[in-house]
């Protein structure tokens, strides 16, 4: 970080802040980041190991090879409703932090409310909002649309991220200087066209890296779906761990394998979103 | 005082909404202490995982190069994998493995109850994050502060307690009570291994007398007025710590 | 958002959830509605041994599956079962997920005030906690301030606490209450005496658990349909009539491996020289 030019004879107190990402000497890379990830998996699945009776059945590392591809295929479906629940809830964002920069007091003040109350909920707890009290179809111009279990808990986690992205665009469309604004409107640019032509083109640069950081939060808060009974990774691992007869020496390799794959996910996200940072840095 | 409890019942006769959390004095004992442990855990969490930051932020910065790596390393691990995984991994998991003692009778008592576990993972991954806020933070004091507090004869431990931790904290608060209504957020986690927290009592509420809808709205509410709470006091810190001059 | 692009967006996304469900049925729709899908969606535990969980190859399979395809043998449909558990399973049902609940469902007023339940019950069990015999509890008292494992969403937790001072810890299912169980977590296991007979039946229960306290609470389990399901209704009592009369209920139980409860052998009897 570089400090800002001093006026003469002051010693800065404090340097700009910013809270930036792991610039450690140590930087993990993605080669070093997998066998960190390797080295864990062998810690998870050794460790039972030694702790193995006599008579075990099947090796914890030969369980976890075993059901390997039925739980990466639930990491999939985890994955897809991340992807799903973050274009949802990117696309109401936006919307939603429009309105709260908006000049209407009235639309301000309840995106406003909207934006606290979607960011202050636990997320577990809008989940169970919206699979308990969302109804299981809806009928729309008389045809009937079911909504299954993952479409509900995709909605749920939409909510958050919607609130969250309307955080982020705000802060970026008030971050751009006012000078911006006033020569807009200087060449008589409507307020709608200034958002849209000149202001919002420069936020997307500076709205990327926490968006990416709400993208992991999500990928990582979508085994809670688990909780309300969506058929995923979690839960498949759960019903794995029975299918194996239930033995309790299991339980560290099996939620370990699962801690590896959103380890293994989520670091490179990690890294790219840092990179992104120190490449759009302004300052 | 019976009024409320009455007027509530009233309420059930009459419209069907059913508000046992009310006039229930068994479902308002649950209720009152499913917010005590939420409580619990919010304030236990949240220091110890003030520590976890600060310490890791410490010797994230220090000499020797394998603490350096143990610090990034479980920062990494925590930041990057779910919490709710982490929480099942430890109670399910180390639970089953760690030693445990046993009762006269030969019973098996583990090391840690689900509390405790709760306390204990949910510390270890906020703190993760604190040691990155803190980090930057300490990034923010200039060399020449540092050294200047070295030149004055303060140890390296002295130096960042005295001098650099207080400058950082002042700096990075806004980034860390974000974290940390996080947190507070987060311990609705701890429902998953039945620690008896409010979503945990709330959920046990609905389930027996079948009205969701109702205890929903109490639920709802209860959050919003805990992190409503949480973030007037964190303003509240944030202006008390506010260096002149410094930020808007 | 441009007007064309909202809608766009909006109209694919209606069209494509429209697509996605195309295949899924619809249940609780009613009796014709059922036999016009060709299937009866019944809603069962899978990890209730006996009355339903699954086999190596994943099948549900137990005295209530048996059932269920009784029923859907009467009607002429084909049967699909689906895995619920207490805390989602009258959800599941009014929900229209399932048309038929035969989950070991007890008999509760409040429950009968949101589906319609079906008379006579076609079972009944009762309450016991599955101690560790090192515990040595002989009297329901001593569970005073103890803290016992159970299942979220059974109706029974709540009475426990209440008269007998233990202290609930529940999880959702019933697995990890046996994981909490046997990690020391908690002394004992309470649930539906029928299923921890069924759980004593595996060796490695068999050895260090017991069940040495008088079963309480005796309740009994009802089928139920979505509120407003006359038809349905009228068939599944005529139904359980039937089975009564037969024996049926007895037989599966002992094709299951547990003992005929006091109830089925009375139900069975009442019905036996019934002449409706």
């Amino acid at each position: 970080m570089t400090p800002l030019p001093s006026t003469a004879g002051d010693l800065p107190v404090l340097l700009p802040f910013r809270v930036s990402r792991t610039r450690a000497r140590f930087t993990l890379g993605p080669v070093r980041a997998w066998l960190l990830g390797a080295w864990l998996a062998g810690l998870v699945l050794v460790m039972p190991a030694l702790a193995q009776g006599p008579d075990a059945v099947l090796s914890p590392l030969q369980v976890i090879l075993r059901w390997a591809p039925l739980l990466l295929t639930g990491f999939a479906f985890n994955v897809a409703i991340s992807l799903v629940a973050m274009l949802l809830g990117t696309g109401a964002g936006v919307g939603l932090g429009l309105a709260l920069v908006s000049e209407g007091p009235i639309l301000r003040r309840v995106a406003w409310g909207l934006t606290q109350f979607f960011r202050n909920v636990p997320w577990l707890v809008l989940l169970f909002f919206v699979m308990f009290l969302v109804p299981f179809q809806v009928t729309v111009f008389g045809l009937r649309v079911p909504l299954p279990d993952w479409i509900k808990a995709t909605v749920g986690f939409a909510l958050p991220v919607m609130a969250n992205v309307a955080e982020i665009v705000r802060g970026a469309v008030r971050s751009v200087p006012a000078t911006q604004w006033e020569a807009a409107e200087s060449l008589a640019f409507t307020r709608r066209q200034t958002l849209f032509r000149i202001i919002l083109p420069q936020c997307l640069k500076r709205m990327l890296p926490p968006w990416m950081n709400v993208y992991a939060l999500i990928a990582m808060a979508t085994v809670q779906a688990s909780i309300v009974g969506v058929t995923e990774m979690l839960t498949l691992t759960a019903q794995v761990h029975a299918a194996e007869g239930g033995r309790p020496e299991l339980f560290a390799p099996l939620y370990g394998f699962a801690l590896l794959c959103f380890f293994l996910y989520c670091y490179p996200i990690d890294r790219l979103t840092a990179r992104l940072e120190r490449r759009f840095e302004t300052a | 005082m019976d009024a409320v409890p009455n007027w509530f019942r009233g309420l059930y006769e009459t419209t069907g909404y059913n508000f046992t959390v009310f006039y229930d004095p068994y479902d308002w004992d649950r209720y009152v202490n499913g917010l005590k442990t939420t409580l619990l855990l919010a304030v236990t969490t949240i220091l110890a995982s003030i520590v976890i930051g600060a310490v890791g932020a410490l010797l994230q910065g220090g000499p020797s190069r394998f603490l350096r790596g143990l610090v990034n390393g479980f920062v990494v691990v925590f930041c990057n994998t779910p919490p709710l995984v982490q929480i099942f991994f430890f109670y399910f998991g180390l639970g089953t493995l760690l030693p445990a003692t046993q009762t006269a009778d030969g019973l098996r008592v583990p090391l840690l109850d689900n509390v405790q576990w709760a306390i204990v993972a949910l510390a270890l991954f906020a703190g993760a994050f604190n040691v990155e806020i803190f980090r930057s933070g300490i990034e923010a004091v200039p060399r020449t502060t540092v050294e200047a507090a070295e030149s004055l004869g303060y140890t390296r431990l002295k130096a960042y307690l005295y001098v650099v931790l207080p400058l950082a904290l002042r700096v990075c608060l806004p980034a860390l009570n974000n974290n940390l209504i996080n947190l507070l957020k987060t311990t609705t986690l701890a429902y998953a291994i039945a620690v008896p927290e409010t979503l945990y009592a709330v959920k046990q509420i609905w389930s027996e007398s079948q009205n969701v809808l109702e205890m929903m709205i109490v639920l709802l509410a209860t959050y919003a007025v805990l992190v409503g709470v949480l973030v007037w006091l964190m303003h509240r810190w944030e202006r008390a710590l506010r260096i002149p001059g410094y930020s808007r | 958002m441009r007007k064309p692009t909202s809608t766009f967006l909006g109209a694919g996304l209606l069209a494509a959830a429209t697509v996605l469900s195309a295949s899924l049925a619809t249940a609780a729709d009613g009796l014709e509605a059922i036999k016009q899908r060709g299937t009866l969606i019944v809603g069962v535990k899978a990890d209730y041994r006996p009355f339903g969980f699954r086999d190596p190859s994943g099948a549900i399979i137990g005295l209530e599956p048996d059932l269920a395809a009784d029923v859907a043998k009467r009607l002429g449909v084909k049967l699909e079962l689906v895995p619920v558990v207490s805390s989602n399973r009258i959800e599941f049902l009014q929900q229209g997920k399932v048309d038929l609940l035969i989950a070991t469902l007890s008999d509760k007023p409040e429950r009968r005030r949101v589906v319609q339940a079906i008379d006579p019950q076609y079972y009944s069990d009762f309450v016991n906690v599955m101690l560790p015999k090192k515990a040595g509890i002989t009297d329901w008292a001593q569970l005073k301030g103890k803290p016992l494992c159970a299942t979220s969403g059974a109706w029974y937790n709540k009475d426990v606490a209440r008269t007998y001072g233990a202290e609930i810890v529940a999880f959702d299912g019933s697995e990890k209450p046996l994981f909490a169980l046997k990690q020391g977590n908690c002394l004992g296991y309470v649930y539906d005496q029928s299923m921890l007979q069924g759980k004593l039946l595996d060796a490695d229960w068999k050895a260090d658990y017991g069940l040495p306290l008088k079963g309480i609470l005796d309740a009994p389990w009802m089928m139920a349909v979505a509120l407003g399901n006359g038809a349905l209704q009228g068939l599944l009592e005529t139904t359980t009539k039937e089975w009564m009369k037969s024996g049926f209920i007895v037989e599966e139980e002992k094709k299951w491996g547990i003992e005929p409860t006091e109830y089925s052998k009375a139900m069975h009897e009442k019905y036996k020289n019934a002449t409706n």
